[in-house]
Parts: structure tokens; C-alpha cells; sequence
């Protein structure tokens, strides 16, 4: 089907008519290359069948030459553009047009307009063009020579009105051409159309929300392509109906016209710094046949002995052999909500081991299925993706909304590590770097005395200080030496928390329960007291029936229901004036607005005179003379 | 606490440096026949103490008393130790008393 150009369009611009919004064809593209440039620019040969005039093509619309919307002979209509006088030349830019036909024959027989010189202009066949005046917007029949064509209208559309901000943004056309797929490391706000093929490796829970600007739901899927390239792609409210059921994890899906926008690192950890958005206008495509470029995860696992250096709340991958399964016990949330915690050992060949605490349904899902395998006498192989790292006791690594938990899975890494254990690194003792380092044991102990404690400025860098001190209890406070605790057990813990009387019963917060017995636990304030000084400690169950030499219970039975002063005193005042080798845990606190230093007996130990002689005569032997 | 008539430690070694003063010593008793009592000083060697009653053998006993000579002590006041007792350290302590430290004990 042929159509007619606009007669004397090239002209007509070529004359300052930037208004009339022609059809032209496009007889040649050439890519210009500028080095000074980002963007490749194009340059078009432009005919109204009659004439042939070069145009720059701005470079926002480059794409569609690229994807091929705009070829040579594809018919368009300018819808922006300029024309700009330049050393004797005229310059048109094409701004903004519109593809009517992609593909046609060259229409007439457009010859180059000769430029530099506006009277030389070959006369058009319907006179002479008076290049000082405007041309009228006409649309009238032109005889077209050379060509037999149908005269009729020209079936153009009205034209096409872009808002005037996007004057020099090529807005996005509607158009069926198939955007390119490129990898997913090219994608960036910037790019135009794009379309990527991917397989989705996690895809998240669907959430509400509540803020400001009212409800909504969320989710979010992370994609990987065959050159590794990852990013994650998030749904807002009406997107998240259209795509939510239709993705699932491991296949591999088509997607184009999503907007690129900066990822949220805090619940982002690819290796991306952009994040797809999907709109309503987005295409999601599922490719059926299996693509085998595609890996099904990417994983970079670290061995346990580097995640002791790595920073606390950083995001990692991790695989080890699961050696330790605890039971599941709940905890209470800071929001009140209650969830599920369970911890596990993982071990691996750097002879190191890490605590792997497990939040939510993973308890119960891969929790559960690895408690089993533990308890039926195997170990099994456990691959984590995105653990987060805590530092609160040692290093420990949690299981976040993200993380993926991999069983027995077949990696390399995990067939290595098979061979590993069942080799001999069974048997291999591995250090855990989750606990907390206690200096124990009477080889790497520190003593220290009461008055070194302040000079030396003993708990205030980052870490608590363990140190031994010899003293003697010279003080007790008895007026609150105990506290009321909840006897009920969690897992295999007592829970301890602070229990309130209602009545006749007490109840517990975390357990949400009621009893008529309470447990009674020691919070002790004491001095303590050597040859350099004193200070005050505290004491908490263990150190504090070491100190007293009797249950908690069955002090406060003795003091507040049996109310028997003279006794209460007496089992007091025989504890006062013993030593003890005291092992201390001093840190500096925020009490209110100040440091404070907190000390507290972690173990009060008897003192054994043979040792602690041959300690001291250890001692006088290094005294200089 | 009495400071007035005080007593040098001593071990078998020592002792002689201090035949008719007041000494205190720790002896692992070996043979008791009531009137005299053998045994070990700290630094392995024989002492006699006389005036002990009955002590069961292997135990350890402080004798405070006069060196009578310079293998036996004539014991004015004892303390049963049991059978557990850091000899060495007790040795040691003895040196350093007479030794470098002496200015400290007496």
C-alpha cells in the first residue's frame, strides 16, 4: 500500500515550517560515531518523495532505529523537530515521530535538496516555494512523479500532541517490536526499552502495608541471567495481582517495560544498585523450553573461619555440615508478636563452627526436617543464602525474610564437603566462633586486683574484660537480694523472666501464663574487697548460692514468710568475710545518662591454697630488687 | 595476736642455723611411738620432734617448739594438718623467711 508524503515537506522545513507535522520517508539511516558522545546518533535521509534532506536523529529516539521500529523506508510522521541554520547549512533534528509504515518501497524519486544556497532550490511542481513566508499547513494532492499511485488523502492521524515536557524526551511509543534482551548488569533508568530473560531464584512472601498515603501490598522476586547478573523485582498493589501467582521459583521468565529505580539496600542484598519496578503496562513472559545458560543460584560461600572477621548485620552465603539441631522455642518479638527461634551448629573444613539461628517458618520447615535427620544419625549438608551476621555473642549468623536454606543440595561445594566429613572431618574439634571468648581456665587467666579494676580502666573499650580477682565478701545488701522468676520451661531453658502477682497467681509476659508458684532467683549487690580496695558487684543465681551457701528460696521463705530476723541475719553475716577467687565480667553500661561500670561474679570459686600459693610465690619470685 | 616470743621457719637445712631458738616446722610424720615422733621435713630429710602424742602416720603436723639440736625440735604447741599439704610451697616459704625476706619475720 503506498502512501502519499507530504509534498514539499522537506522544503517546507528547510524553510522554518516546524509546525506541520509531515509525513516523510526515510531513505537512509547512518550512525554517526562521536567520540564526544555517550549515545550513538543517527542520521537519517529524509524524502517527501521529491526531495531528499539529511536530519540528525535526536538522540532519544536512537533505540528505535536500534530495535528497528525506524528503518530505511519506514514511512513517519515528524512530530518534533527543528531546523537550525549552521555555517550556511540547514540542520533539521528529529525529536520526536512516529512510525506510520516500518517497511515500504522509496516512494518517488527524492532528489538531495541542494542546501547551502536557499534560491537555488529546484522548483517544486507546484511552484516556486517562497522560503521567507511560512507554508501553510496543506495537505493537498500532490502528483507524486514517477510514481503511479492512487491519489488520496493521506490517511494520516491527527496529530500527535506530546505534553510539552516531554519537548525533549521521546515518549514511549506504542509499538510491537521486541525489545532486545540484553544482560541484566546493562540495565540501568537511562536505558529505553530493554527486555531481559531470567530465572527467578527467591521470590517473597506478598505483604501489606499501611502508611501515610494508605494500605497496600508488596512483593518482591530476584532475578538471575545466564551472565550472572542479579536484581531484584519488586510489585506495588493492582501489579502485584497480575504477576504474583504467575511467577514461581526456577523458571525462567521474559520481562521488558519495568522502571529502573535505585535499589533499597536494606532489604536489597544483590549486587545491583538498581531494582526493577514492574507497572501495569509491564510484560512478564514465561519461556516454557528450559534454558540451560541460566544457572539456578548463585551463591558465593564463605568459609566459617572468614565470617569471624566479617562485619556485624553483612549479608552472606554459607554451606557447612549441620552438627547440632536445638529444639524450637519461642521468643517474643519487640512488637509483641511471638515467633519461632532455633539454633544449629554448622561445621566446616576451616575447622571453625557457627551458630546458625533460624527465625519464623524456617524453624518448622527446614528446622524440623534437619532435627529429624539429626536425630535418625546423619548430617546432613546445609547451603545458606543471605544469612545475616550478628555479632551479639561471638559471631552468629541469622536467617532473614531473603534467606534460602538449601538441604543436601547438589553442589559442588556440598559434595566436597560430604567427602570432607565422612573422611575424618567428623572428627576433627572445631572451634566455634560463636561463643562468647572466655578467657578459662587457670592457664590463660587474668588476675588482676580490686584497685586495677579503675586504674586500669578495666570495661570500657567494646568488649567486656574477664579478669580473676581474689577478695573477700565484705558486704551483702539484703533488703533486695532476690527477685520472683517464672519456673516454666522454654525448650530446654528455664524462663526466668520477671513474674507479677495477680491475686493469688503469678503471671509471666512471655509465657502468657499463670502459676501459683513462683521461682525464686538471687540479683545480689555485694562488695567485695582485697588489699588495694573495694567495690561493689553483682551477683546473679549461680555466683549468688556459691556466696550464700543456700537456695534463693529458701532465704526468702526465711526472711519475708517465716519473718525470722535473727536467723536471716545469722546465714548472712557467716557468709561475710570469706574469700574468694571471683571471676569477674566488667563492662561499662549505660545507666540513664551516664557510664557506668558493671561488674559481675560469674563464678565464685573457693580458693585452693596449694595453687593460689604457688601462684603468689610465682609472684614474689618476679619482684625486682 | 601474741608477737612475743616469735618463731623462725625453718626446714632441716635451716634448723641448725637456729639450735635453741624457737623454730616452727612442718614434718610428715613417718613414726609416732608417743614419746618421740620421726619424720620428714619439707626438704626431705629426718627430723625428730619430742612431745607429740599419738599421730596417725602420714599426716602432716606443725611443731612450734625449741631446737634442741640441729635434727630435733622439742615441740610446745602443734597443729595437725591432715594428709594433704603442699610441702613445697611451705619449703619455699621457709627460704624466703630466712633468705631475702628474712626483715619481714622477725
Amino acid at each position: 500500500m503506498a502512501v502519499n508524503l507530504t509534498p514539499n515537506a522537506i522544503a517546507a522545513i528547510i524553510a522554518g515550517d516546524v509546525n506541520s507535522k509531515p509525513l516523510v520517508q526515510i531513505l537512509d539511516i547512518k550512525l554517526i560515531a562521536a567520540a564526544a558522545q555517550p549515545k550513538e546518533r543517527y542520521r537519517l535521509l529524509l524524502s517527501d518523495a521529491v526531495s531528499s534532506q539529511h536530519a540528525m536523529l535526536a538522540t532519544q529516539l536512537s533505540d528505535r532505529v536500534k530495535s528497528g521500529q525506524v528503518r530505511k523506508g519506514s514511512v513517519v510522521q515528524l512530530i518534533d523537530y527543528i531546523c537550525t541554520s549552521s555555517q550556511n547549512r540547514k540542520i533539521i533534528v528529529v525529536l520526536n515521530m512516529e512510525t506510520i509504515i516500518r517497511e515500504c518501497e522509496i516512494i518517488g524519486n527524492p532528489k538531495s535538496l541542494v542546501e547551502f544556497d536557499s534560491t537555488a532550490q529546484k522548483p517544486l511542481p507546484n511552484g516556486s516555494l517562497d522560503h521567507s513566508t511560512r507554508v501553510s499547513n496543506n495537505r493537498f494532492n500532490a502528483q507524486n512523479p514517477g510514481q503511479s499511485v492512487q491519489s488520496f488523502p493521506p490517511t494520516v492521524q491527527p496529530p500527535y500532541q506530546p505534553p510539552p515536557n516531554y519537548r525533549n524526551h521521546g515518549p514511549m511509543l506504542k509499538n510491537d517490536a521486541p525489545a532486545r534482551i540484553i544482560p541484566i548488569t546493562a540495565l540501568n533508568p537511562y536505558q529505553g526499552r530493554w527486555a531481559i530473560k531470567a530465572r527467578v531464584t527467591a521470590k517473597g512472601d506478598m505483604r501489606r502495608y499501611n502508611n501515610a498515603r494508605g494500605d497496600g501490598k508488596v512483593f518482591s522476586f530476584d532475578l538471575l541471567d545466564s551472565d550472572g547478573g542479579e536484581i531484584r523485582v519488586t510489585c506495588f498493589n493492582a501489579v502485584v495481582d497480575r504477576f504474583y501467582d504467575a511467577i514461581e521459583i526456577g523458571k525462567v521468565y521474559l520481562i521488558s517495560k519495568g522502571s529502573l529505580k535505585p535499589a533499597q539496600k536494606n532489604f536489597n542484598h544483590l549486587k545491583n544498585e538498581w531494582e526493577i519496578f514492574l507497572e501495569t503496562t509491564s510484560t512478564v513472559e514465561l519461556c516454557p523450553e528450559e534454558d540451560g545458560s541460566i544457572p539456578r543460584q548463585q551463591f558465593s560461600f564463605r568459609p566459617i573461619s572468614e565470617i569471624e572477621n566479617a562485619e556485624n548485620n553483612s549479608i552472606l552465603d554459607v554451606i557447612g555440615i549441620v552438627i547440632s539441631v536445638n529444639p524450637s522455642v519461642p521468643i517474643m518479638r519487640k512488637n509483641g508478636m511471638e515467633t519461632q527461634r532455633r539454633i544449629l551448629n554448622l561445621k566446616d573444613g576451616s575447622g571453625k563452627s557457627v551458630e546458625l539461628t533460624l527465625w519464623g517458618e524456617f524453624c518448622n520447615r527446614e528446622g524440623q526436617k534437619l532435627k529429624e535427620m539429626i536425630d535418625s544419625g546423619s548430617f546432613p549438608v546445609l547451603a545458606v543464602k543471605a544469612g545475616k551476621v550478628n555479632d551479639f555473642n561471638g559471631k552468629s549468623i541469622g536467617s532473614i525474610s531473603s534467606t534460602q536454606l538449601f538441604i543436601d543440595p547438589d553442589f559442588p561445594e556440598a559434595r566436597g564437603l560430604r567427602n570432607w566429613f565422612d573422611r575424618g572431618g567428623k572428627n576433627v574439634a572445631s572451634v566455634s566462633i560463636s561463643r562468647e571468648i572466655m578467657p578459662g581456665g587457670s592457664k590463660n587467666e587474668i588476675r588482676k586486683t580490686v584497685s586495677q579494676i579503675k586504674d586500669e580502666g578495666l570495661g570500657r573499650s567494646d568488649k567486656p574484660d574477664w579478669v580473676t580477682v581474689k577478695a573477700t565478701i565484705s558486704f551483702i545488701k539484703t533488703d533486695t537480694f532476690c527477685y520472683t522468676a517464672c519456673p516454666l520451661m522454654i525448650g530446654d531453658r528455664q524462663c526466668n523472666k520477671k513474674v507479677t502477682k495477680s491475686g493469688n497467681m503469678w503471671t509471666c509476659d512471655r509465657c502468657n501464663q499463670e502459676f501459683e508458684e513462683c521461682d525464686y532467683r538471687y540479683l545480689l549487690q555485694a562488695q567485695i574487697q582485697d588489699h588495694t580496695g573495694l567495690t561493689w558487684v553483682t551477683a546473679f543465681q549461680e555466683s549468688g548460692e556459691e556466696i550464700l551457701g543456700c537456695s534463693a528460696k529458701e532465704l526468702y521463705l526465711l526472711k519475708y514468710e517465716e519473718q525470722d530476723d535473727d536467723k536471716f541475719g545469722g546465714i548472712i553475716r557467716s557468709r561475710l568475710f570469706n574469700q574468694y577467687l571471683f571471676r569477674l565480667k566488667i563492662k561499662e553500661e549505660m545507666y540513664g545518662d551516664e557510664q557506668r561500670v558493671k561488674i559481675t561474679i560469674v563464678k565464685a570459686d573457693n580458693v585452693n591454697h596449694s595453687s593460689e600459693s604457688r601462684y603468689m610465690l610465682d609472684l614474689i619470685s618476679k619482684f625486682s630488687r | 595476736m601474741d608477737t612475743s616470743s616469735p618463731s623462725v621457719f625453718v626446714n632441716a637445712e635451716l634448723l641448725r642455723m637456729h639450735v635453741g631458738k624457737k623454730v616452727r616446722a612442718v614434718v610428715h610424720v613417718t613414726q609416732s611411738d608417743g614419746e618421740i615422733t620421726t619424720g620428714k621435713s619439707t626438704d626431705e630429710h629426718q627430723l625428730i620432734v619430742k612431745g607429740l602424742p599419738h599421730v596417725s602416720l602420714m599426716s602432716y603436723v606443725e611443731v612450734i617448739g625449741i631446737a634442741e639440736s640441729d635434727q630435733s625440735i622439742r615441740a610446745e604447741t602443734w597443729t595437725n594438718f591432715g594428709n594433704t599439704f603442699d610441702a613445697q610451697s611451705y619449703n619455699q616459704v621457709c627460704q624466703l623467711a630466712n633468705g631475702e625476706f628474712k626483715g619481714l619475720f622477725l
